[in-house]
């Protein structure tokens, strides 16, 4: 998807960074609070988070926009909190593109390299043949004299990425690089946005708070909450082992059940499964979760607990169920897949039975520190037992 | 519908006009009455209190003629008078500039303790009467205020000289950028200054070519106004001046002791001062029609 463009081979001098126990605190508001992160080189990562859980925080001290109360970043072994923002080399695209209105589309590529002190400026020719080809590489090579005003959101959005890219950055930042987009725009510019990636191959972290973004995305995602770091893992990961009972809400949407751990059994809906952790056993506190995904109807009639359907949508070939388990006055959300609910017949007005194919198990410590995940399969789906905290044992 | 309105609110020609504001489709007869007895009222003030005594001053100014006019407008002492009054202008002018957007800057980018302190207090010379900033002036600076003494000794006279003159001016005409500025500025946010110092501006170049482009039209309405202020204040020069014919008498002083003498040619100096105010306004008329867009706080 990316264009041909006349290439000139650009030596984008990827390094890794390495992110070391940061802490930023306004006020009493802890922004950021001892997140230590490294980034390879040429890797896309994806910071998610919900708003206030310090991910700009974060990007801005990359940029040099802030300064860290404490900790450190390294680049490949300099250190980058002592340089200037000016000197950083890192490109910055804004959420709301922070165009220059007064300049020309080109004009706002050239931006980054008509600053430059005068022994370092290229000649005039040499940066319009770079704007051009970064214009290029964006597909915009049309729109060189238009104004920002006169462009659209996603044209904006990469004119902030060409501009980005004209210093040659060695680490590109991208903050809620979709959000002020329509939804129909920002699916196309995800996929695009990733090949582009793929072709540079530059070191690039973005900030989202949007999930399917990031998954989509990002080699590897990292997982924000309350300026700390819940889990780090590539999109898979943060799906199949959730860290923590937020990343398993935030990700996977997980909802809680009633669970409880008494002995070496997990009681649940008034049955009980044993758990071969004994970490989990001797938790403080325990959450238990289940995935949409992971609640299926009961094939015979009369099986499995007993749920009230509260409503059923139908959304582009899956199935979202609201259901209400007998005992438990939460809602829970299902997601079947159109030919599943096709083959099930089995809900009568009475309710229908449903299965819970996989519960995780959060044990946490006094501290709230979640020390041990265990997923325990309920033998009803006759599936192995599998227990955390981060690999599969086959049971 | 209007008419429906117009009895619920209690009926009036008031209350028809602000029906008239919310009707829809051809409004009833009292609404259209009340419409236009509402813009007469306004034009009728106005034509009273500010077109009539304009042209007032022309016509009394070119009474005795042109020759005359000419004449009471070549008198050394009135020309040196402009040429005062063009001089402190020009001195306090910039300086005000130059505080508007350091102050604008300050108030748009910067966190820090005293923010809304600065902000009023900013505003206060609005508020104060210029009287009052004229003695305080010479309570600092006048031969027995805190400063005076040494500032004498140092052979710099402040009070009843030029330098007094400009202190008094500037304090009257301070607000006047700044006010311009910071909304727009404070609207604006630091985005796109970030965005040019990640990209490698330094301060100076983020400053010529970020931030002054997208002011440009407000700063230059803020420093008209701060202009057209400067050469008509009367009350604080009055009180640091010492009305010195020839030496520190600014143009607003000059009419005001011409007026105590010689009535015609008090009215054709001060025809000289509306003429300057007129033609300051009419600079901020076109540029409020050109970029009027721009001046709005929302681009």
């Amino acid at each position: 998807m990316v264009a041909n463009c006349a290439p000139t081979p650009k030596d984008y001098r990827n390094m890794g960074i390495e992110i070391s126990r940061l802490r930023r605190q306004f006020g009493t508001f802890v922004a950021l609070d001892d997140v230590s992160l490294s980034i390879g080189d040429g890797e896309f990562v994806a910071v998610l988070g919900p708003s206030g859980s310090g991910k700009t925080s974060l990007l801005r001290i990359l940029a040099g926009l802030d300064q860290p109360d404490s900790g450190s970043v390294f680049r490949d072994g300099q250190n980058l909190l002592a340089l200037d923002a000016r000197r950083r080399g890192v490109g910055l695209v804004f959420q709301h593109y922070a165009l220059f209105p007064h300049m020309t589309v080109a004009q706002n590529v050239a931006f980054g390299l008509r600053v430059r002190p005068w022994r370092l400026r290229p000649k005039a020719q040499m940066i319009k043949t770079a704007v051009e080809e970064l214009l290029c590489k964006v597909e915009l090579e049309g729109l060189a004299g238009r104004y920002p005003s006169q462009l659209s959101g996603g044209q904006r959005q990469r004119v902030a990425l060409a501009r980005a890219l004209a210093i040659e950055p060695r680490l590109l930042l991208l903050d809620e690089p979709f959000g002020a987009l329509d939804a129909q725009v920002r699916v196309t510019l995800r996929g695009w946005l990733r090949e582009f990636h793929r072709s540079l191959g530059i070191t690039s972290l973005f900030v989202t708070h949007d999930q399917d973004e990031a998954l989509e995305m990002a080699d590897r995602v990292v997982v924000m909450n309350r300026g700390r770091i819940e889990q780090v893992g590539t999109p898979e990961q943060v799906y199949r082992q959730p860290a923590t009972p937020f990343v398993s809400r935030f990700i996977a949407r997980g909802q809680s059940l009633p669970g409880e751990v008494r002995g070496q059994h997990l009681h649940l809906f008034g049955h009980a499964w044993r758990i071969e952790n004994p970490a989990v056993v001797d938790a403080h506190e325990v959450a238990v979760h289940v995935r949409p995904e992971d609640i299926v109807p009961a094939v015979t009639p009369g099986d499995g607990l007993k749920a009230q359907l509260l409503s059923l949508r139908h959304v582009a070939g899956s199935v979202r169920a609201s259901l209400r388990v007998e005992n438990w006055d939460q809602p829970l959300e299902a997601h079947w897949s159109e030919r599943d609910w096709a083959r099930y017949s089995g809900a009568t007005d009475d309710g229908l039975g449903i299965h819970l194919q996989a519960v995780t198990v959060f044990a946490a410590d006094r501290e709230g520190r979640v020390h041990m995940r265990s997923t325990v399969h309920p033998p009803s789906a006759s599936a192995p037992v599998a227990v955390g905290p981060w690999r599969r044992i086959e049971a | 519908m209007a008419t429906a309105l117009d009895a619920a609110l209690g009926g009036g020609p008031l209350m028809a006009a602000v029906a008239a504001v919310v009707s829809i489709g051809r409004p009833a007869w009292p609404t259209r009455i009340a419409r236009v007895a509402l813009v007469l009222a306004a034009l009728t003030v106005l034509g009273w209190l500010m077109v009539l005594p304009l042209l007032a001053i022309f016509a009394e100014a070119l009474r005795h003629g042109l020759a005359f006019y000419l004449q009471a407008i070549r008198e050394p002492d009135t020309l040196a008078a402009v040429r005062l009054t063009l001089t402190v202008a020009a001195i306090a002018v910039p300086l005000n500039m130059v505080f508007g957007v350091a102050a604008a800057w300050s108030m748009a980018h910067f966190e820090f303790r005293g923010k809304t302190w600065l902000g009023a207090l900013i505003d206060l010379p609005f508020s104060i009467s210029p009287v009052v900033c004229g003695m305080v002036l010479i309570l600092v600076y006048g031969k027995d205020g805190w400063l005076g003494s040494w500032l004498e000794a140092q052979g710099l006279q402040v009070i009843f000289a030029m330098p007094g003159l400009v202190l008094a001016t500037v304090l009257v005409t301070l607000p006047y950028v700044a006010r311009e500025l910071i909304p727009l500025m404070q609207a604006q946010g630091s985005d796109q200054e970030e965005a040019a110092l990640t990209l490698g501006a330094s301060g100076w170049q983020i400053f010529f070519r970020v931030t002054l482009p997208r002011v440009r039209w407000a700063l230059l309405y803020g420093v008209l106004l701060c202009n057209a202020r400067a050469m008509g204040e009367f009350g604080a020069v009055y009180v640091v001046s010492g009305h010195l014919r020839g030496l520190t008498n600014t143009l607003p002083l000059q009419v005001d002791q011409l007026s105590q003498e010689n009535f015609s040619a008090a009215f054709a100096v001060a025809s000289l001062l509306a003429l300057l105010t007129v033609l300051t306004l009419g600079i901020k008329r076109l540029v409020e029609w050109r970029h009027g867009g721009e001046l709005r706080a929302n681009t």
